[in-house]
């Protein structure tokens, strides 16, 4: 018994390709030769279902997107060209047809009846239909779905994807990025100018670079910035103000490991602000010619140099609920 | 003598130099002894314990070391880590905090002082702090004449929390003793710069090997020197001076790195390494043109010398970049180049991203770890424009540079410290030493009409001086003013201590091996699960038994337990961590031969849920499916763990391939027994648990620790019957309930997974 069922097993796949052999085949090598100048085929909905259609010995890659701008689908028209790179460098590296794979793009407004069909709520969708018969056959005739859930993807990465399902022993095309002569052509024109700037505006440009109080400038303002958590706004995309839950606006997010664009701005303002009263401690009341000038200036700073840091520990006593000092106005 | 004339008046009439110099030694050791004794909060609280991860390993190695000698330290090969790989520690590893704990320890015996190489490696980093202090001090005093300057910073290092988080008693790691060394070589540096000595450059290239030696931070050396004498050059301060200093540290500097077998060749083909020898070479040109300008002084023969120059540096740059480009020259490694690229890590190298302190630094934690001084900073920075000398101007690019690090990757924190210290005691030190002054200045007011003329002049001389420098000193009128702002500084710097000392203490003091808790009446608690289960593993398993844990665990359990595991701490492979990611983030069916095939014994989890210990594993988890999914992006799927409205569940709405996976499952088991039914809480996530818990078939519970935070499991091993665990664990469970068995008999089911 179970010598027969072994053979009828084992010849059973030659019969399907023996009865089928011909018409799939025709198809494959037609649609082969049509996307042989266009890369992926533009189908509808007639030439979707023929090109799905079961039985068939090759594969099928078809992008079901949303290219009118109506349907204000950016993530499709991001997509796009990247789809269309990978599918023209496939079909052109793929000379002898080894890897038995086609490409579509099927538009939602040539097939609505797919999408609705296919109850396919979002685009891009990519999916991938192996064989069902021929040697790389597989028992699991769904198509494979590709979701665009984090955002436009590089070539490379469908590629990828594409290649997990196809076997391994065969060799996959290669992604030919053509050569962007365009890009190439305005990097060199714009250093160039540059440079002919600099060589006539060098007269003008060289004091200002030699200017000590710009370079002071431009060194505390990034001291300040990296100090008050600039980065990691900038990392962490941190919304800039939040709402209080109450109708108002919280300046101040909660938790030691958190914080808001604005309330970084705040603190480096605090820090400049405290900076600023020191250098004006160290440096310029020394300075100050007049005895009673100089004494209110001595108290003005003090004054504010206290109260901003005061006000300082106060925000950060917020921010770290155990933090136990504290300074008197605040 | 100069210095001392300018310092202050009032001590200078009381001592002589003799005597100062004297106090100064004096405040320097008890500085020393400050820093020293502020970092012992965790031996005095606990015991004298190594902290955390990767000192573990230091330990171990050092041990190793000790025991073995330094040839087979060199070549060791370590087959119980990375089971079946093995990792070539010796040429894998920074030997120099290890090395020096060694001769250490036989310094001390030789001085028939023996002591254990555990208290060695417990206290490296306290007494490393102390020489930090020291070498602030050195770099300081190089910065202003003032030496009052060089001692609040040497104060400012010795107790600022930045530094003391990475180097308390029992923090043995690389950085404990790489700090004094970054200070150290800077202050050779400026000094070699200062005087332009080949002795004070070989010194510094010493140090700077001694640095590539302990810790791979040393690139940043590598890279603020050249910055340095880059910046020079371009401000036309080029001088014989800088030329000796920078060849003779670049030269020998790159010959003593090249030492270390973990470096090798990288100081020549690697692009971090890039800039210094680029530096080196535009510094062979500009001497090179300095020297022809002063034998041959035709006009345009200089002109025509300049054109070469800058051809000969724009062929050699694009030479680079070519050699980059084609790889002969390895680009930046992930680790350095997500310093710049921010995001990058993130998509390519997510075990770079899940370490938490290679996180971005939000602001508190810069005020926590600096506190007042994060705002004398900027202040001392802007003083460095007043006079900028080369020295200031090492000062003005490390507090840049420094600061967009710190801000990029929490870790870096440390390398900032420093100049924070160094550049807010040159403000303060400038504001005591104007305000201490008891001197009364003389009313300038009958000279008006010369200072006019002096201040015209000298403004035409000194177009570039700073703003609020012009006009010249004059000094504080009335002890008022004197009074409020020495008072006022005196409590800033009181609140300064007490900050630091409030940090130390609550924040940067715990093992993290041994958890401390508060009972309700107030006294301490001890929870020990780690040592306890690691403990547990020591005696109850055989010796070569290979545990699987996720990496955190690997060198603890490696240095205290004693057992080979599958991954650890030193993640240099990351398709190994992803399998046992892998492993932990699929259905037992899935991970089973996946264990079978790594000859896994026991598999470690941590576990928070009954304590509210918040650092267990299944927070971790995410990076695990993470990291797994960057190998095997089909068979592992992040969306799978979060449910349809997005959200990462451990109850009753957990998705099935959470409630599937042998993390959840090991995590969970047995653990709705503690509670009356229904009622099983998890306090780390606030979720009530399904009342029916995981059920485990190809694995079986070894060991659960005190408070839970440790569970052990042994893999089983094959069926004795051939069948798989499923079906041996239904059977069991059938011969219980004869009923249920009975009608669970019938037409075979193909089960569809």
């Amino acid at each position: 018994m179970r010598w027969l069922h072994l053979l009828t097993a084992a010849v059973l796949p030659f019969t399907a390709l023996g009865a089928k052999k011909s018409a799939s085949s025709d198809r494959f090598s037609d649609f082969r030769t049509k996307s042989l100048s266009t890369g992926a085929l533009k189908l509808d909905d007639a030439s979707y279902a023929k090109l799905t259609k079961s039985p068939r010995d090759y594969s099928v890659a078809v992008l079901l997107t949303a290219l009118e701008t109506r349907f204000g689908c950016t993530l499709c028209r991001e997509f796009q060209p990247e789809w269309d790179l990978l599918s023209k460098s496939w079909v052109k590296g793929d000379k002898d047809a080894a890897t038995r794979t086609v490409f579509g793009t099927l538009d939602f407004v040539d097939g609505k009846g797919t999408f609705q069909s296919l109850m396919l709520q979002t685009a891009p969708v990519l999916l991938f239909f192996p064989p069902t018969t021929g040697p790389n056959a597989k028992v699991d005739a769904q198509p494979q779905r590709f979701d665009f859930t984090s955002g436009p993807q590089p070539a490379e990465r469908i590629h990828d994807w594409i290649s997990r399902q196809l076997p391994a022993d065969v060799a996959k095309p290669r992604i030919v990025r053509p050569i962007n002569y365009v890009k190439i052509i305005t990097i060199t024109t714009a250093v160039l100018g540059v440079i002919t700037f600099i060589t006539v505006a060098a007269p003008y440009i060289v004091p200002i670079l030699q200017n000590r109080n710009l370079w002071a400038a431009l060194s505390l303002i990034a001291v300040l910035l990296f100090t008050s958590g600039h980065m990691f706004n900038h990392i962490r995309k941190t919304p800039y103000v939040a709402g209080d839950g109450k109708g108002g606006i919280a300046y101040f997010a909660g938790g030691f490991s958190n914080q808001f664009g604005l309330e970084s701005q705040i603190v480096a303002a605090v820090y400049g602000v405290l900076s600023f009263a020191a250098i004006s401690l160290a440096l310029k009341v020394p300075r100050i010619a007049n005895a009673k000038v100089q004494q209110f200036a001595v108290f003005l700073w003090s004054a504010v140099m206290l109260c901003t840091y005061s006000y300082l520990l106060s925000i950060f006593r917020m921010k770290n609920g155990g933090y136990t000092f504290k300074l008197p106005p605040f | 003598m100069s210095v001392q004339m300018e310092d202050n008046q009032l001590l200078k009439q009381a001592t002589s130099p003799k005597t100062r110099g004297l106090l100064r030694v004096i405040i320097l050791a008890l500085i020393a002894g400050a820093a020293v004794s502020s970092r012992l909060f965790s031996v005095i609280r606990f015991e004298s314990i190594i902290h955390e991860f990767d000192p573990w390993f230091n330990f171990r190695a050092t041990k190793y070391l000790v025991q073995h000698g330094f040839y087979s330290f060199w070549d060791w090969f370590d087959d119980r880590t990375w089971h079946p790989l093995g990792r070539v520690t010796g040429g894998t590893l920074y030997p120099g905090l290890m090395v020096t704990s060694g001769v250490i320890y036989h310094l001390l015996r030789a001085l028939a002082l023996p002591v254990d190489i555990r208290n060695i490696c417990v206290l490296l980093a306290p007494a490393f702090s102390g020489l930090t202090a020291l070498a602030t001090y050195l770099l300081t005093s190089e910065m202003v004449t003032s030496p009052s300057a060089g001692l609040l910073a040497a104060a400012f290092m010795g107790i600022a929390p930045g530094y003391i988080s990475r180097s308390v008693a029992g923090s043995y790691d690389n950085e404990a003793i790489a700090i004094f060394l970054l200070v150290f070589t800077f202050y050779l540096w400026i000094k070699a710069v200062k005087l332009g000595s080949v002795f004070y450059g070989a010194l510094t290239a010493l140090f700077y090997g001694y640095m590539v030696s302990a810790w791979g931070g040393y690139v940043f050396i590598t890279n603020l020197l050249p910055l340095h004498a880059f910046v020079l050059i371009c401000m036309g301060r080029y001088s014989p001076r800088l030329y000796v200093s920078y060849t003779s540290w670049y030269a020998l500097g790159t010959l003593a790195s090249m030492q270390i077998p973990f470096v090798g060749f990288l100081p020549i083909r690697s692009s971090e390494h890039m800039s210094a020898l680029g530096v080196f070479g535009l510094l062979q040109l500009v001497a090179f043109v300095d020297y022809v300008r002063a034998q041959i002084p035709n006009k345009q023969f200089q002109t025509l010398l300049r054109a070469l120059v800058l051809l000969v540096f724009v062929v050699a740059f694009g030479g680079l970049v070519l050699l980059t480009v084609t790889g002969v020259i390895a680009p930046w490694t992930g680790r350095f180049y997500s310093l710049w690229d921010t995001g990058y890590a993130k998509i390519h190298i997510p075990i770079i991203a899940s370490v938490s302190e290679h996180q971005p630094t939000a602001w508190p934690a810069f005020f926590f770890d600096l506190n007042m001084l994060i705002w004398l900073f900027p202040a001392g920075v802007y003083m460095c424009f007043k006079r900028l000398t080369d020295e200031q101007v090492f000062v003005v690019i490390y507090a840049v540079l420094a600061s967009y690090f710190a801000g990029v990757m929490v870790r870096l924190m440390l390398t900032l410290t420093p100049i924070v210290c160094v550049a807010s005691a040159m403000a303060f030190s400038q504001i005591l030493d104007t305000y201490l002054d008891a001197r009364k200045p003389k009313v300038p007011a009958k000279e008006e009409e010369g200072a006019d003329v002096a201040k015209v002049a000298a403004a035409a001389v000194l177009p570039e001086g700073l703003r609020s420098t012009r006009g010249p000193v004059i000094g504080i009128y009335s002890y008022a003013s004197k009074l409020t702002v020495v008072g006022a500084s005196l409590v800033y710097l009181l609140l300064f201590v007490m900050h630091c000392t409030w940090v130390t203490s609550n924040a940067y003091s715990s093992p993290s091996v041994v958890l401390a808790s508060r009972l309700p009446d107030g006294s301490q608690h001890i929870i020990d699960d780690y040592r306890e289960a690691y403990q547990w593993l020591r005696q109850n398993t055989p010796n070569d038994a290979k545990i699987m844990s996720w990496w955190d665990y690997g060198y603890q359990i490696g240095g205290m337990a004693d057992r080979p595991t599958l991954v650890d701490n030193n993640t240099w492979n990351n398709t190994h961590i992803a399998t046992v990611g892998k492993a932990m983030s699929s259905r037992e069916e899935v991970s089973y031969p996946i264990m079978r095939q790594h000859e896994v014994d026991y598999v470690l989890v941590v576990f928070g849920g009954l304590l509210g210990y918040s650092g267990d594993d299944i927070n971790k988890f995410l990076w695990m499916v993470r990291i797994a999914e960057g190998i095997w992006p089909d068979e592992v799927k992040e969306r799978d763990f979060f449910t349809a409205r997005g959200e990462y569940r451990v109850d009753d709405e957990a998705t099935p391939t959470m409630k599937n996976s042998l993390m959840y499952k090991m995590s969970y088991y047995n653990y709705n027994k503690l509670f009356p039914a229904g009622q099983a809480q998890d306090r780390v996530r606030q979720a009530r648990l399904p009342a029916q818990g995981p059920e485990l078939s190809t694995i079986e519970e070894a060991f659960t620790s005190e408070n839970w935070i440790i569970r052990i499991y042994k893999v089983k091993d094959l069926d004795n019957f051939g069948r798989d665990h499923q079906s041996a664990t239904a059977f069991d469970k059938g011969t219980k309930k004869k009923r249920g068995s009975a009608r669970r008999k019938g037409p075979k089911t193909l089960r569809v997974e």
